[in-house]
């Protein structure tokens, strides 16, 4: 039975931290591996082969943006990044590298489960490849249907211009994801320029304005200020 | 400011030398001499040279008045003759004095513009360690109550645990997870206060979409705060504005939330936002018991935390709360005021910056 469990490799320099991480996952019926530096952390990725990496960026010997960097030369195993609160930059490189999420210190433990479920079932849904996706989206009342480029709330249409059904595509394929800004101006326009970033807030703020949706209400689309947006997903 | 410098420098230039040289005609008229006429061209160009910025205007006025001696002043009268050796001597000598007095100017003024700056630096880091010291006796006075809890409760639990029924020890953890949450609040402030330190000079500020920091508020206060509602009034329009949106997160935070600690009887609890003339205008306005007469001046300066420490044991980071979202304010070069309203309940108001850049 236990071969089937997934795989978690926890880098972690705090003891205290790691091993309530660990209780946490052992009891959500995870197999848990931890190391305490990056190096470590390299070796236990090549020898065991996680399904999953949680990583703290400040480690000790090395800087955990390095492993993401040697994980990402040959693999797409998920990785998720426990970061200090107050660096962004740290936050966007991570996930520009190819961190799947990031979580911020300090977080609950029912946080980091719904993080770990929802990079876990993206993977598994096989949505990381890139390319035109098709079929249909659904979370909560609102339905992407991405054969006819239409987008439903209830039974409306939402009537997108063509740059604002892209983002929104494009945020919906990597739901439970953050998108850093740059990320998304590549997806939707292949290119970045000085107002890129203003001119998807806009219109990011056109969609939202046509979705019905006022700040404050937890729906569709959350912000994460300086880095990006992230889609939700239903919690099934 | 450097064209209007400019401009202010060549009228003065224009104004010398036309003055030195109608002091000539006249000193020519009465005296009928010429011997004073190079030393008052010379002191005309060291006027210039010593009044004005940079090398330009005294080198300038420097050549026109060896041209104006050799025009106007030695024979041939009104004609150019260049073949008088002392015309090149003295237009060497004048450009001599231009240049190194300007030199000397010049670095007069570097001088006093580093003094300047040293004092503003020293003024500014002076203000800093005087609100850190306030902050720091209000936290260190704050931090041993929860941690005391802590420690207490959770050796309680490792000691007595078989001794403990199951609804004691979930009571006891609660606690301490009640007394952890409220030091990340602290810890949070702290980091703010930090973070406006680190930024040496000024704080980075980028450009930010109310909808989104509204938002983004919004969430983390109804996660620690599910039954508060707020209410928000905000422009319809797409709104950005400069700022280090983490910490006027926090500021916002920490404002409703001290709405929900403070203000009793509230029933509503509002976040606005409005615009005028490139100011966004933030206000948080509760309905609820207002702010103690006593306590409004000193409401953002941290002293108020010892002072009015509820006996009650309810904890209150209210002085450390507010005096970080002064602080932050500050850094953001604006205020932070707080006032009662009229029918009841308290309202904070900050502003900031609007400053639309149109290259976009």
């Amino acid at each position: 039975m236990s071969n089937n469990k997934y795989k978690i490799l926890i880098v972690e320099d705090e003891a205290n931290i790691r091993s309530f991480i660990k209780a946490n996952l052992e009891t959500s019926d995870y197999q848990v591996i931890c190391a305490e530096t990056c190096t470590l952390g390299i070796m236990m990725y090549a020898s065991h082969h996680p399904d999953l990496i949680i990583l703290d960026l400040g480690l000790p010997d090395r800087d955990g943006l390095d492993l993401i960097r040697q994980v990402r030369e040959s693999d797409t195993t998920p990785i998720i990044v426990l970061s200090a609160r107050s660096n962004e930059r740290d936050k966007v490189e991570a996930l520009d590298l190819g961190a799947n999420d990031y979580i911020t210190k300090p977080f609950g433990t029912e946080e980091l489960l719904a993080r770990i479920r929802a990079v876990l079932r993206s993977r598994r849904q096989g949505t990381e490849n890139e390319g035109k996706p098709s079929g249909k989206y659904r979370l909560q009342d609102l339905l992407i249907d991405y054969d006819k480029r239409q987008v439903f709330i209830g039974k409306d249409e939402i009537d997108l211009t063509q740059t604002e059904y892209n983002i929104l595509a494009c945020l919906s394929v990597h739901a439970g994801k953050v998108l850093t800004y740059a990320a998304i101006i590549r997806a939707v326009w292949g290119y970045s320029d000085y107002g890129s970033v203003k001119k998807l807030q806009v219109n990011m703020k056109n969609i939202r304005k046509k979705m019905g949706v006022t700040p404050g209400e937890k729906r569709y689309i959350v912000n994460e200020l300086g880095v990006g947006y992230r889609m939700l997903e239903d919690d099934l | 400011m450097k064209s209007r410098q400019q401009q202010k420098d060549i009228l003065f230039s224009v104004l010398v030398f036309c003055g030195s040289f109608a002091v000539n005609l006249l000193i020519q008229k009465i005296f009928t001499t010429q011997t004073l006429v190079p030393m008052i061209f010379v002191f005309g160009v060291f006027l210039i040279s010593l009044k004005t910025h940079g090398y330009c205007c005294g080198i300038v006025s420097a050549i026109v008045s060896v041209f104006a001696v050799n025009f106007a002043f030695t024979y041939p009268y009104y004609a150019f003759d260049f073949f008088v050796e002392e015309s090149i001597f003295s237009a060497v000598i004048m450009l001599i004095i231009a240049i190194s007095t300007s030199t000397l100017n010049i670095r007069i003024r570097e001088q006093e513009m580093l003094r300047v700056r040293e004092q503003e630096k020293l003024r500014s880091e002076s203000e800093k360690e005087r609100m850190r010291g306030n902050l720091l006796r209000a936290i260190s006075h704050d931090l041993r109550t929860p941690l005391t809890s802590i420690y207490g409760s959770t050796s309680t639990l490792i000691s007595k645990y078989d001794a403990l029924s199951k609804t004691q020890q979930l009571k006891l953890l609660g606690e301490i997870q009640e007394d952890s949450e409220w030091l990340i609040r602290m810890v949070e402030n702290l980091l703010s206060v930090t973070r406006i330190d680190d930024a040496k000079a000024a704080i980075v500020k980028t450009p930010t979409v109310l909808d989104e920091l509204i938002d983004s508020v919004l969430m983390k206060f109804s996660k620690k705060h599910p039954d508060q509602k707020v209410i928000t009034d905000i422009p319809d329009d797409f709104v950005d504005i400069p700022m280090d949106s983490i910490l006027i997160e926090q500021v916002l935070l920490n404002l409703l939330e001290n709405a929900v600690f403070h203000a009793k009887g509230m029933t509503e609890l509002r976040l606005s936002v409005s615009l005028a003339d490139n100011k966004a205008i933030f206000e948080v306005a509760d309905n609820g018991c207002g702010i103690p007469a006593e306590a409004l001046d000193r409401i953002f300066t941290g002293s108020f935390a010892g002072a009015a420490a509820p006996v009650d044991g309810t904890r209150s980071n209210m002085g450390i709360g507010l005096s970080v979202c002064a602080a932050i304010i500050k850094a953001h070069g604006g205020e932070i005021t707080a006032e009662n309203r009229m029918g009841g309940g308290a309202v904070f108001r900050f502003s900031l910056e609007r400053e639309c850049d149109d290259e976009q």
